[in-house]
């Protein structure tokens, strides 16, 4: 537990810790073509060298509205059930490991975050929800269906 | 240990598959000596490998199965459905067993006791004590050389796919340079660099494209296998006839081909071939065949599956959909034999009397299209009833890549397949019309209405105002009713590199994927039926039988306009005829035209035509000719040239009332008269033309071989009717002519009708001789040509 190295971001103002093992890289975001006939948070496709990504809006998934454009930035790329996705955030502060792990949900998490939050992680003294990429993957293929 | 485990999973299942055929053809002929050795390597080979991986499942099982074919092999045995039958269900438990040790899940042992029983009492009860302690194996060492000498080494594929991703990335960056380059000063020396570089790249690209290539043996290993199990379950004989395993076909293509195959395989034996009794009674021999055809067409797989059952029922069908409210009986009665046999690929349909094990679960042979047009395949049929049914599978060479069309809605771009689409028209063309009622939209394209969309309403993108007409195409739907959809433009037509895009997009129902062309703009492929049914398009009662008759009413605009095609006569004269007469336009070999009781006749498509303008003799070839058509009457109109089609207002400038000309209109300064359609079909009553009428040739010799099969075909083919030896109180008609191969013959006859004598001699005999080289067919031609004018004369 000691060794679990945590990639810290921001997701529609919410700081969030992700499990590096589960990221491939963090991207800054190129054009998004549009996909028709989708819901609000899947952004689009993006192209990546020679790959091409599906661009969920995370924070749309939270908030229910999609992210201006200025203010998506960045993309944390991840491969889920071999398809590579590329996941928007606000932000990214850090990766480091945490010395206490992950600390259990404390207090009443907004229903928007409960889907995805799976536990506390601090860093810095600033607590972040750990989340699981895929989790915003699974949710939003039944939101879709 | 682990991986040399792996190495011996993977190597025991391949050899498992290749052998499937193998033990079939063996069971066929038992005293076959190859296929018995190649059976028994692969028990000897999993023996030799398992005994020092420590599998001790495997070594028993191939160490009894071993033991009971060398007895086969010494001869001390023979080899009876039985053992045949235990032999197969050892191998079956090997491959499951590899399966389970691949997965790391485990089996019970306890069968395996009855399958070695079940072995060994089969060579017991053959005479024979089974040797307990392994035996050796010799021939061993001589296999490698008889199997292949090409030396091969084992990838795993997720490296294969990592250079094909690093392949592609290589394209877009060469693309990328490409247009970098193009925007700086041309210099040679850095274009010829360049250019070498792109060559190399996709050279490089068709090499490792080339790596995911397969053998379709592959396909086809199991099918030995299952029509050897069905037809026993089944109590049928087949015989399996399987050709061109050597094609390669993309590794993905043979996955997704599997299971439509295997469907068909399986209706073909269950539905198809019948029971040996009921073969004798129809007088078929008793084994049925099932023959399964691969081969490369262009850039395509041609799969043929055909067999000599009973063929598909039509009528069956049709009772079956009318039953079901599918089709309506007063649609059914006007359908041809072709759209009869397309009902079965309607969700729903199929001729099984009764759900069987084998096939007829609900799943027909519309997933079969379904999937096969996922694909970006075809498939056809071809009935024989009584005798047979041909499955005909066309599919891409590849999966990955497929010729596409890129089209434009609402701003963005799509592709969609193009073996999807059928037809493009611009949406102003004179062929379609649009009606628009309670929401709903209706092309109607030479008379045929189809359901239409809006690609952007279906896919919910705003539509932007644009100069020029859409675009119409006209898509094949999986569910395999035609539609109509427009779109804002067709851009360009690609070769189009297609991923399969994440369960997100897919869900919608509405792509089939997704693909990075040049320019890396990523861009999805549309699902044609997927569209269909996000739209909900009724997919019944499109019925081809219920045609629109009266397309050539224009629609009502201040100006009526009226298409028109424009075309000159043989005389010179410019003229027009109204486009929704002319039935289509072609070129007709003029040796098929001809006159008979004052009236011209044409002859095609096996019937006779009134020629409505009365020529009958031309100086080319072939002319082209109008087909028009006043709704049930066909009739040809020979023409010089077709020149253009024009709109032009329905009341034409100057209006006459006599004649076949009902007006002249102006167009850009030319005075072109136009046909009177009334006239035109008024002046050539329906009365039958006597079958009479084809210009007939006489061969005078009925015994003779070359004028039987070498003359006759090439006159027929050349438009005569033939007929062969003299006819008998059949008086001559005044345009036969003649044909003799011996002089012998030709004085003989005494008839006042040209005879034209050939002879098989290049050069004359004498300079009186007037016949005519035999194999020189121009002068034959004219001879017979001249023959016939002279006579008619």
């Amino acid at each position: 537990m000691m060794n679990q190295l945590y990639l810290f971001a921001c997701v529609a103002g919410t700081p969030i810790a992700v499990r590096t093992e589960e990221i491939e890289a963090v991207v800054k975001l190129t054009d998004i073509s549009p996909v028709p006939g989708m819901p609000p948070h899947i952004a689009g496709l993006s192209a990546l060298r020679s790959r091409v990504l599906t661009m969920i809006d995370v924070a749309a998934l939270i908030r229910g509205v999609p992210t201006p454009h200025e203010q998506r930035e960045l993309a944390i790329i991840a491969d889920i059930s071999s398809h590579s996705y590329g996941l928007i955030v606000e932000g990214v502060s850090d990766i480091c490991t945490v010395s206490e792990g992950p600390l259990p949900l404390r207090g009443r998490l907004s229903p928007a975050w409960m889907p995805f939050a799976q536990a506390i992680v601090e860093n810095e003294g600033e607590p972040h929800l750990l989340v699981s990429l895929a989790s915003f993957i699974d949710p939003a293929l039944t939101l879709a269906a | 240990m682990d991986e040399l485990l792996g190495e011996f999973i993977s190597e025991t299942q391949e050899t498992l598959e290749a052998l499937a055929g193998v033990v079939v053809e063996w069971e066929a002929d038992p005293s076959d000596r190859d296929r018995l050795d190649s059976i028994f390597r692969f028990f000897h080979t999993v023996k030799g490998s398992c005994g020092f991986l420590n599998l001790p499942r495997f070594e028993r099982l191939s160490h009894a199965a071993e033991d009971v074919l060398s007895e086969i092999r010494s001869g001390r045995s023979v080899p009876d459905p039985a053992t045949v039958n235990a032999v197969l269900a050892v191998m079956d438990r090997i491959g499951e067993l590899a399966e389970a040790v691949a997965s790391g899940v485990s089996l019970p042992s306890e069968n395996d006791d009855l399958l070695i029983a079940a072995l060994r009492q089969d060579s017991a009860v053959a005479g024979k004590t089974v040797p307990t302690v392994g035996s050796p194996a010799p021939p061993l060492q001589k296999s490698g050389s008889s199997i292949n000498s090409l030396r091969t080494i084992r990838l795993p594929l997720t490296l294969i796919d990592q250079l094909m991703n690093g392949v592609s990335d290589m394209v877009l960056a060469r693309n990328e340079l490409s247009r970098k380059l193009r925007d700086h000063i041309s210099d040679p020396d850095i274009d010829s660099a360049f250019e070498r570089l792109s060559t190399c790249v996709a050279d490089m690209r068709d090499a490792i494209s080339k790596t995911r290539m397969q053998r379709v043996d592959r396909l086809f290993a199991a099918v030995p296998r299952m029509v050897r199990d069905l037809g026993r379950e089944l109590g049928k004989r087949i015989d399996l006839d399987l050709e061109g395993g050597d094609v390669e076909m993309d590794r993905e293509m043979v996955e997704m081909v599997l299971d439509p195959l295997t469907h068909i395989v399986r209706n073909s034996i269950d539905h198809g071939i019948e029971t040996p009794v009921q073969r004798a009674a129809s007088g078929k021999p008793e084994h049925g065949t099932l023959r399964l055809v691969a081969r490369q067409s262009g850039n395509q797989i041609v799969i043929e599956i055909s067999d000599d059952g009973k063929g598909i029922d039509t009528d069956a069908l049709v009772r079956k959909a009318v039953q079901n409210g599918t089709v309506t009986p007063d649609t059914a009665a006007r359908m041809t034999e072709q759209e009869k046999l397309d009902l079965i690929f309607l969700p729903g349909l199929s001729t099984a009397k009764s759900v069987t094990a084998v096939s007829g679960r609900g799943v027909g042979m519309d997933v079969v299209r379904a999937n096969v047009e996922r694909i970006g395949g075809v498939i056809a049929l071809e009935n024989q009833p009584g005798r047979g049914l041909k499955i005909t599978l066309r599919v891409p060479l590849t999966l990955t890549i497929i010729p596409g069309l890129i089209v434009t809605a609402g701003g963005q771009q799509f592709a969609i397949p193009r073996s999807a689409i059928v037809e493009i028209l611009h949406e102003n063309n004179a062929t379609l019309s649009i009606a628009r009622i309670g929401g709903a939209c209706i092309a109607t394209i030479r008379n045929t209405r189809h359901s239409m969309i809006d690609l952007e309403d279906v896919l919910g993108l705003p539509r932007h105002y644009q100069a020029g007409p859409r675009t119409v195409m006209v898509v094949r739907s999986t569910s395999g009713v035609p539609f109509a959809m427009s779109v804002a433009s067709v851009d360009n037509h690609e070769e189009l590199v297609i991923r399969p895009a994440s369960p997100l997009i897919m869900a919608t129902g509405m792509y089939a994927g997704m693909t990075l062309p040049d320019n890396g703009q990523p861009m999805l492929l549309l699902d044609a039926g997927g569209l269909a049914n996000t739209a909900n398009l009724s997919n019944v009662d499109e019925d081809r039988g219920n045609q629109a008759v009266d397309l050539g009413k224009p629609e009502a605009r201040p100006i009526e306009m009226l298409s028109t095609l424009r075309f000159e006569e043989l005389t010179g004269e410019e003229r027009l005829v109204r486009l929704s007469l002319v039935e289509r336009v072609e070129d007709i070999d003029t040796g098929l035209f001809g006159l008979s009781g004052g009236k011209a006749f044409v002859h095609v498509d096996g019937r006779l035509l009134r020629v409505a303008n009365g020529h009958h003799t031309f100086d080319q070839p072939t002319v082209t000719a109008l087909r028009l058509r006043d709704g049930d009457r066909e009739v040809c109109y020979p023409v010089a040239r077709v020149t253009d089609i024009v709109q032009v207002p329905s009341t034409p400038d100057m209006a006459l009332s006599e004649g076949l000309i009902s007006g002249v209109v102006l167009i850009d300064d030319a005075h072109l008269e136009i046909l009177d359609p009334f006239t035109l079909f008024a002046g050539v009553p329906d009365e039958p033309v006597a079958p009479i009428d084809v210009p007939r040739c006489i061969l005078a010799e009925s015994d003779d071989v070359w004028a039987k099969e070498i003359l006759s075909p090439l006159l027929k083919q050349a438009g005569y009717d033939v007929l062969i030896g003299m006819p008998e109180g059949h008086a001559l008609r005044p345009d036969d002519v003649i044909l003799c191969v011996n002089a012998d013959t030709a004085k003989a006859l005494s008839t006042d009708r040209p005879i034209v004598q050939l002879r098989s001699a290049t050069k004359p005999h004498s300079n009186e001789d007037r016949s005519i080289y035999r194999y020189d067919r121009n002068a034959v031609m004219a001879a017979i040509d001249s023959a016939r004018r002279g006579g008619v004369a």
